[in-house]
């Protein structure tokens, strides 16, 4: 009988606080009657012990989680829930910080190119080769923003839907947050296998990523991401922008057609339908924006918003009626064109498996995910361009933080608006989807048109 | 014209207030409990894994037959009779004990029948029954044994501690 003993030993005698409510009521000692065989008296109701914490098997939760949701009560009490919300201030400050050291970004690149124009100068190589590695960077930059969005805008996803659902998300891997979970997701697509089915048509199945990814990389081109920050200054950034973007619907039809499968194809032909259907009203909802900046590139459209009434930044989205109309018209129609919850029946889930992209795999299957998060942050630009102001500052008194930050901000703000509509809604039914297009977005697209005139035409 | 820009507006009302419980939601702490490194203690009357403690028990077989599922087995210790060696007699204690968890279905008709003070066989408030073998469902005791007993390995011909399902039985109430 000496094993009780040692048990004894082993565990601590608990203070009252630790002592689990329920036990501790109706409980003699737990370990009192191992070492007399006799019936222990009744009054003796010593403390439970406490259990120790173990690496090995965790910690056990006594007194304070019964039911997890009595922690919304008071959130503020938990010093997890502080500490939170304390990082989360820390990393805004953080990045604010940062982007004032930094200054704006076009000062940094006209110093590269002068560096790069003096490199080349001095090996005396033709001037033409300063222009040709420029334009690679360029390149390689706006080829990586696409790239890395995926990383991070798939994590976030997954963090704020994990979040709005009272869950936490990836928590492991990397660390802090499962940081890293979407490189390692990466990493593992990548070893996966890439299932071509038999009744495919191959060359068909195998192009049709690319062409749905590809034009998302070209449509970057001429997205500013600060003032005097754009690959392509084009004359015509906003047409150039739309038409690249309607080139995926080939992509997706495409990958619907060359599955050889029904639900692949049925999501192709819905995809089809609708993306074609949300371009139209996607295209009107700016025109009143391209009437009040008289332009069609990007930056002038950015810089017609400079300014402020008494205080009130002058951005598309704060004139009266119109602007909030349009934007809410293209936002919509921009969630439409991405195939992201409310809008997606090409991939429902429960009816069409997941409609065009059932029969990828591997990084074909990753690659349709990049082209739709790329195309989430290339609205979430443009929103922030057309109707936010660019890189304006929403205080007519700040003059440290540069441009891209502001720009970078109002962009992943507009990207939280995508991720909050996708938790939020259920999906629609094909006949309203389309219902709500023609006879909703459509009509009011143009109504806008005609407000803007009136208001241009008696300003 | 009204009825139109009414159904829009509530439309639109209903969208926007549909979003704000799901941003209510959002900045809500998380329900989760991190299963394997936080364990929720459930309450009192949780009927968990049994516990028997080989110390207290007096060998009356009730626990034997009170169980529906028949898990429950037990053999008496003896002494030699001082009188005639060869003939053995039994002892209020316990000389073997074993519960198949495979067997048993949680009823705590063994606790409530168990005589006496405290509980020899008892439900702790272990939930964490899990075996990889069908040997680690028996649980032994024998005099000495700990409270959570030990299982046969038939393979390696050796009683083993059962293997992380430790923890949650030291805070349970015994009666």
């Amino acid at each position: 009988m000496s094993e009780p003993a040692k048990e004894k030993e082993a565990v601590p005698a608990a203070t009252p606080a630790n002592v689990v409510p329920a036990g501790a009521a109706a409980a003699p000692a737990a370990a009192a009657g191992t070492v007399a065989p006799k019936p222990a008296p009744k009054a003796a109701a010593k403390p439970l012990p406490t259990p120790v914490f173990n690496e090995r098997h965790g910690k056990l939760i006594l007194n304070s989680r019964y039911w997890p949701t009595e922690l919304w009560k008071s959130p503020w009490s938990l010093p997890s829930y502080r500490k939170g919300a304390l990082v989360l201030f820390g990393l805004i400050a953080g990045i604010l910080l940062t982007g004032a050291a930094v200054g704006e970004l076009s000062r940094w690149a006209d110093k590269l190119y002068a560096l790069i124009a003096a490199f080349v100068a001095a090996r005396h190589w033709p001037a033409v080769t300063t222009d040709a590695v420029w334009d690679l960077i360029k390149i390689l930059i706006v080829l990586h923003v696409v790239l890395i969005n995926g990383l991070w805008a798939i994590w976030w996803e997954r963090k704020i839907s994990a979040h709005i659902q009272s869950r936490v998300g990836p928590t492991y891997a990397g660390g802090w947050h499962g940081w890293a979970q979407t490189l390692l997701d990466g990493v593992k697509l990548l070893l996966k296998e890439d299932i071509t089915p038999t009744a495919a048509d191959k060359w068909v199945h195998a192009l049709a990523p690319a062409i749905v990814v590809a034009p998302v990389i070209i449509a970057f081109a001429p997205v500013t991401f600060g003032k005097q920050l754009a690959a392509a200054n084009l004359d015509m950034g906003v047409l150039y922008i739309f038409a690249f973007a309607g080139i995926s619907v080939i992509g997706v039809i495409m990958a619907g057609w060359a599955s050889g499968n029904k639900y692949s194809l049925l999501g192709g032909l819905r995809a089809s339908a609708q993306l074609v259907s949300y371009e139209l009203p996607r295209g009107f909802s700016i025109v009143p924006v391209l009437m009040f900046a008289g332009s069609l590139n990007l930056s002038t459209i950015a810089d017609a918003q400079a300014g402020y009434w008494h205080g009130l930044p002058r951005w598309f989205i704060f004139y009266p009626v119109i602007g909030p109309l349009a934007f809410v018209i293209f936002l919509i129609a921009s969630v439409a064109e991405t195939n992201r919850t409310p809008f997606d029946i090409p991939e429902a889930e429960s009816e069409l498996v997941s409609g065009f992209h059932t029969e990828y795999s591997g990084m074909k299957w990753s690659i349709f995910f990049l082209a739709e998060y790329g195309y989430v942050l290339l609205a979430s630009f443009l929103l922030a361009t057309f109707f936010l102001g660019g890189g304006a500052s929403p205080f007519a008194f700040d003059h440290v933080i540069p441009s891209w930050i502001w720009m970078l901000g109002k962009a992943m703000l507009m990207m939280f608006t995508f991720l909050w509509i996708r938790w939020t809604f259920p999906r629609l039914r094909a006949d309203q989807l389309m219902d709500f297009n023609w006879k909703f977005l459509l009509p009011w697209s143009f109504a806008n048109i005609a407000f803007a005139g009136l208001f241009l035409l008696f300003r | 014209m009204i009825e139109y820009f009414s159904k829009v507006f509530r439309g639109a009302w209903a969208t926007v207030a549909g979003m704000m419980v799901t941003l209510k939601y959002m900045v809500k702490p998380s329900v989760t409990v991190h299963y394997p490194t936080e364990k929720l203690v459930p309450f009192e009357r949780f009927r968990g894994a049994l516990l028997f403690d080989p110390g207290t028990c007096i060998s009356c077989n009730l626990c034997v037959k009170a169980c529906p599922s028949t898990c429950i087995t037990l053999e008496n210790a003896t002494i030699p009779d001082p009188k005639n060696p060869a003939i053995k007699k039994k002892v209020a204690k316990v000389d073997w004990y074993t519960i198949d968890f495979g067997k048993c279905n949680f009823c705590r008709l063994c606790e409530e029948s168990c005589p006496t003070k405290p509980k020899s066989v008892w439900h702790s408030l272990d939930y964490e029954v899990v075996f990889f073998s069908r040997d680690e469902m028996v649980r032994c005791w024998k005099a000495g044994t700990k409270f959570v007993g030990q299982y046969w390995d038939r393979k390696e011909k050796a009683f083993k501690d059962p293997e992380g399902q430790i923890q949650i039985q030291d805070v349970q109430a015994r009666r």
